[in-house]
């Protein structure tokens, strides 16, 4: 930021972007009616007083405006005047009356699980079995009684659960109301009173029948307001008894009628504050006078605070599952299909199912040992928070399907006076989003099998040369004691070379035996068993073993790698247990099935229609032998070192295809990257690992996930096997609407998926479905976990609520921009695989494009936005790190600018990680330290103030400075040209006048090395599950600072590349092109 | 007489096509609908798919030696499309990557599979027509 750049002025940025919104004069309700009526245009800025004038609106769910038509004919004609007009005692009649008779249908259905023709709100049943089940009508008949009781004592689960599913502010009183509180006294005795429901109910619906066109559209406003963080107050005073009245005829009015919109329940401060908070603006455009674009590049939106992750969607969702588990790229599920085609960004969600959760935050154990778990016997619906409770506590209604279970009898409880269990306190699988059930032994088809790590080395001379197999070693004979599963652990080892040497290490035995087997084409076990060893029978043989191991090779002058017949080989061995399979690869397989060639030399093949063909697997045996692998849960991870060509494209679909993971060094050299290899090999071995898992997502009618995107194989149309998943590992999935909501509220869920009863593996489920335009998503993800000496299986459960909204706007104020980006990298990489890299960035750079216009289409009409560019708040970085992914090693530039292997490598994890390392990847922190070292005394609490990141970008360097760069996989110091000679000999010692590259930074006695020290640390400690090694630059050093630093710069104009400010002025321009 | 046992020979390949093609397309949906795994259903239609690449060449090869032009050129556009799948090795399916390759594959047997029904429509009513001008021959 200090230096300025010539070529680039600052030009003063109007920063308050809605410096043209008109100021709030107009008198609130003579003007907010009219205009609301007459043109969607103007309306916004007028109808933001009205939140001014009336303070009980401040909850007033602020809806972007809808451009959909049936916005301006229902709206006038019925909710204008009546809301904002209506005082308290009003709130009845002047809304009541027809319209809002026909709402109550919607909506008691839903509780009370009625109506077959407003079915909407009963949840599909995902899990219908097969055998066809009784849909919606039959199974409705049935049930007069089942309704009366409900209503007789209120559930407050109920309300709860419809409350904002509904529309928060209006469905719940308005409609809502009238029929509760004139059922009141007849309800009181639930069970006495068994008639006048029906009428009740009867009349309800004739009403709706006389004006079904209407229906439709309240529900959609309804629907839209859901997403607003339901205000308590509106709720509770509810389940009290549906009392008072004012505070909800107050939102109401707000609601129905002016769309305009706060996020979340930010209090209405001033009408442009208001504004401004909704979205953000740059002003582009070339100031007259001047050729340059009128950006200032100091302003443009930067994530130097860190990923934020969404919180969004406020109380009536606060038992949903953290976002750290699962994020969706919007919380507002779009209710009809041509809103999702108005939707550019993917909709979908990225899943961390075993993410690290902070200490106290652990996700609760629970032991259904008595009752089972307790799941809705249609759909297969987990027990969690959102299930209700009623019939005194004997029965609970499933959230997804609506069906109503009985209650076992060792999990019965009282409900209080508000419909709640009383032992709410001590379930925590009713009050927490997230929770692992032990799975009893029905949930498994085998017994848990132990844990077993098999390592299958190479020891062919570049192996040795580069100190790789002694690094191995020694990090596995450390973390001997670590690994998970103990006293079960099995571990196994093969090295190979022109030949495959399996080692017998029987516990009787002293010294491991080793057996050659030189027929590379017809692949045998010498040994039946004791290739597989009990680690804590067999310890003193393997550790023998792991110390004799780098020295067993030291004059292996060998320099074929037989890699594919040492995989069948290992196939072999582990294949009645599955478990891990560690792969150590130096060289290029040159030898048996599946050996590689060099590619990637021809270099007439780059820009063509056939580089793609660089980026996949050359031989179909590494995709076949990976199938196999995940057939019988073996999850492959490979460690490619090498300093020449491997081919990572085809070593690296092993891992991808068995839920694994790729790591590579490139030149490795023990003294140099030892440490690095040693931790990420140790974090593999030690970290939380779930076996044999599979996870399965599901949806009710209407939406389901369309495609997955991670390392993992599908093993049908929604169940992904991930035979080792840990912590570290992210799945990205893509939903798709199947049909419009609206029409979905009225059939009934049909879905009938066939599927074995309980399979023994990890499952995660997740359920989708509508109650009441409310969308619950429960991820279900059984794992199967060893605890001290048997193994027992867990299911894991991530529950989650979503509204479902009919406005394009509260979709943007929603949106996540890390789940966004996430996805997108995904998908350009898996385009990269295909098609040119060109095409996979432009189509990102076309998406981000057409979401931004859209948005500018939504609100160019009331403010008269010029020149400015305009961008929803939630989305404020989607633009930066969009220009950060086409310039991430996976798909920058092409041939000159990264090696094949760099980029597949980094493609390959990139696929895998978790939102906010990904995020951290793109726009990596550039931190400057020197003045911290410098300072006489290091407090700890100053910490935080030198950790301040900087923008990405040459500028921000200064040549008299020391800075840091972390991008999570690696750290790079670069000395400014003008440091101090003094801080240099400092921190390096002697080493500060040689050159860099060979210098590795070491620990000195001196103050500054240990704060230096220090500061790493605290970086490294952020994220543990990579390892930054530290390389050190000097400015004007090149090639090395170009390659460290530079082109990672990528707010910068790097070869042909475009800058920041360069990027938001041509996505500007398109974006206008044709808005 | 000897034209019409030329038709009756293609019909029959031709039905042992249409057969084999089904039995992909089956196997697809099985998938699709979870009655089988990815394994089974990929490993069940590789089996056949040389077994159709052959049978059609052979049929092409047939019609060409008896004569039938035409219908020898009919058949080429298909064998020429079989064979350049193979030269790129992509004739197989891929069991990694079979769920998002899977209307592709059935869109493409769906093709195949209208293509057959017209081959065989053509060589039905050459049948016939041959059956009828021998029997007024006679």
């Amino acid at each position: 930021m200090g230096t300025e750049n010539p070529g680039r002025p600052n030009f003063p940025m109007t920063a308050s972007p809605f410096a043209a919104a008109p100021p709030p004069t107009a008198t609130p309700f003579s003007a907010s009616g009219p205009v609301v009526g007459s043109e969607a245009s103007g309306f916004r800025p007028q109808a933001q007083p009205p939140q001014n004038a009336m303070p009980s609106m401040s909850s007033g769910p602020v809806v972007g405006p809808q451009a959909s038509g049936y916005r301006p004919n229902s709206l006038p004609a019925r909710f204008n005047d009546p809301p904002v007009i209506s005082p308290p005692t009003a709130y009845v009649p002047p809304i009541g009356g027809p319209p809002f008779q026909r709402y109550p249908t919607p909506q008691f259905p839903s509780v009370h699980q009625t109506p077959p023709p407003r079915a909407p709100p009963i949840g599909q049943p995902p899990f219908q079995p097969p055998a066809g089940q009784v849909p919606s009508q039959a199974s409705f008949h049935p049930q007069p009684q089942v309704h009366s009781v409900p209503m007789g004592s209120p559930p407050s689960r109920a309300n709860d659960l419809q409350l904002p599913s509904d529309s928060s502010s209006f469905a719940p009183r308005a409609n809502f109301q009238p029929p509760f509180s004139s059922m009141d006294s007849s309800y009181s005795a639930p069970k006495a009173s068994l008639q006048p429901p029906l009428p009740g109910y009867v009349k309800q619906a004739n009403s709706v029948s006389q004006a079904p066109s209407m229906a439709p559209f309240h529900a959609q406003q309804g629907s839209y307001a859901a997403p607003i963080p339901a205000p308590p107050p509106p709720y509770h005073p509810q389940q009290g008894g549906f009392s008072q009245p004012p505070p909800i005829a107050a939102p109401f009015g707000f609601h129905s009628r002016d769309q305009i919109q706060h996020p979340g329940s930010a209090p209405p401060i001033g009408g442009i504050q208001g504004l401004a908070e909704d979205f953000g603006s740059l002003s582009i455009g070339a100031v007259p006078g001047t050729i340059d674009s009128g950006l200032d590049p100091k302003a443009l939106p930067r994530p130097l605070d860190g990923d934020a992750e969404p919180n969004l969607l406020g109380e009536a969702y606060s038992m949903n599952c953290n976002p750290r588990y699962l994020r969706l790229t919007t919380s507002a599920i779009p209710s009809s299909q041509s809103l999702l085609s108005r939707w550019h960004c993917p909709l979908g969600a990225v899943v961390c199912p075993l993410a690290e959760a902070p200490e106290g935050e652990e996700v609760p154990v629970i032991n259904f040992v008595s009752t089972g778990i307790i799941r809705c016997r249609r759909c297969r619906t987990y027990v969690n928070p959102y299930v209700t409770f009623t019939d005194s506590g004997r029965k609970w209604r499933c959230n997804i399907c609506a069906l109503l279970n009985d209650v076992p009898g060792d999990y019965f409880a009282q409900l209080d006076a508000t419909g709640r269990r009383i032992d709410l306190n001590q379930r925590p699988e009713l009050i927490k989003g997230s929770v692992d059930f032990v799975a009893p032994t029905e949930y498994m088809v085998r017994p848990p099998m132990p844990p077993l790590y098999f390592f299958l080395i190479d020891v062919s001379v570049s192996a040795v040369r580069s100190g790789m197999i002694e690094v191995v070693a020694q990090t596995i004979r450390s973390c001997l004691d670590e690994l998970p599963g103990f006293p079960r652990t099995q571990v196994g080892f093969i090295t190979f070379d022109s030949t495959i040497h399996f080692y017998n290490m029987k516990s009787s035995l002293t010294q491991p035996q080793m057996m050659v087997v030189s027929d590379l084409d017809d692949i045998f076990v010498p040994l039946p068993d004791d290739l597989l060893v009990n680690l804590s029978e067999s310890r003193p043989v393997v550790e023998a073993f792991l110390d004799s191991l780098p020295s067993m090779f030291l004059d292996n002058v060998n320099m074929e790698s037989a890699l594919g017949p040492a995989v069948k080989a290992a196939f072999m061995v582990m294949n009645k247990l599955g478990g891990k399979l560690l792969i150590f690869q130096n060289t290029m397989p040159s030898l048996g099935v599946g050996r590689l060639r060099l590619r990637g030399d021809d270099l007439r093949v780059y820009g063509t229609d056939k580089e793609h063909a660089l980026r996949i697997p050359e031989d179909p045996f590494y995709k076949n032998m990976a199938a196999e692998c995940t057939k019988y849960q073996i999850g492959v991870n490979v460690y490619a070192f090498s300093d020449k060509y491997i081919d990572i494209a085809s070593l690296g679909a092993l891992a991808k295809y068995s839920g694994g993971q790729i790591y590579y060094y490139p030149s490795f050299q023990s003294a140099s990257h030892g440490e690095k290899l040693r931790h990420e090999l140790a974090r593999d071995l030690t970290r939380e690992t779930a076996w044999e898992a599979v996870m399965r997502v599901r949806c009710g009618k209407g939406i389901r996930f369309s495609s997955y995107h991670g390392n993992f194989m599908l093993r049908s149309t929604d169940l992904l096997a991930l035979p080792a998943v840990d912590c570290d590992k992210a799945y990205g999935a893509q939903l798709s609407l199947e049909e419009t909501l609206l029409t979905s509220q009225t059939v009934y869920f049909q879905v009938a998926l066939l599927y074995p009863f309980e399979q023994n593996y990890v499952k995660l489920i997740l359920h989708l479905s509508f109650i009441h335009l409310l969308l619950f998503m429960e991820v279900v993800l059984t794992i199967k976990r060893y605890t001290a000496s048997c193994g027992e299986r867990r299911i894991r459960v991530h529950t989650a609520a979503v509204p479902v909204v009919t406005d394009l706007g509260e979709m943007y104020r929603h949106a996540d921009t890390g789940a966004i980006v996430s996805l997108f990298a995904r998908l350009a990489i898996e385009k990269s695989l295909s098609h040119k890299l060109e095409d996979s960035r432009s189509s990102v750079q076309l998406r981000i494009v057409k979401a931004l216009r859209e948005f500018r289409n939504l609100h160019a009409v009331q403010h008269r936005l010029g020149g400015r560019m305009i961008y929803p708040e939630s989305l404020k970085l989607l633009p930066l790190y969009g220009l950060a992914l086409s310039k991430s090693a996976a798909l920058r530039g092409g041939y000159t600018d990264v090696q094949l292997d760099d980029r597949c490598a980094v493609g390959f994890t990139m696929m895998a990680l978790p939102v906010n390392k990904l995020l951290k990847l793109l726009y990596p922190s550039l931190i400057r330290v020197d003045e911290y070292l410098l300072k006489p005394s290091a407090q700890t609490d100053e910490f935080k103030n030198i950790m301040k990141k900087l923008p990405l970008t040459a500028e921000s360097l200064d040549s008299r400075g020391l800075y840091v760069y972390d991008d999570g996989f690696r750290f790079v110091l670069w000395f400014g040209r003008m440091l101090s000679p003094d801080l240099a000999m400092n921190l390096l010692g002697q080493d500060a006048a040689v050159e860099f590259s060979k210098v590795a930074l070491g620990k000195h006695d001196t103050e500054m090395s240990r704060k230096l020290m220090g500061v790493l640390r605290k970086l490294r400690e952020t994220d543990s599950s990579y390892y930054q090694l530290c390389n050190l630059v000097r400015q004007g050093e090149q090639p090395r600072e170009g390659f460290f630093l530079l082109t990672n710069f990528v707010e910068d104009q790097i070869g042909g590349t475009s800058g920041y400010s360069e990027w938001m002025v041509q996505i500007h321009r398109q974006v206008q092109q044709s808005a | 007489m000897g034209d019409l046992f030329v038709w009756l020979i293609a019909f029959f390949i031709l039905i042992a096509l249409l057969v084999i093609v089904i039995f992909q397309l089956m196997a697809l949906a099985d998938l699709e609908f979870d009655y089988i795994n990815p394994y089974d259903s990929s490993s069940r239609i590789n089996k056949v798919i040389l077994p159709e690449y052959i049978t059609e060449g052979v049929l092409c090869l047939f019609f060409l030696i008896t004569g039938h032009w035409c219908m020898s050129l009919l058949c080429i556009p298909y064998l020429y499309y079989n064979v350049r799948l193979y030269t790129q090795r992509q004739h197989l399916v891929d069991v990694t990557e079979i769920f998002n390759m899977l209307s592709w594959e059935k869109k493409q047997r769906l093709f195949k599979l209208g293509y057959l029904i017209v081959l065989l429509f053509l060589s039905i009513f050459w049948m016939i027509l041959t059956a009828l001008e021998d029997s007024d021959y006679d």
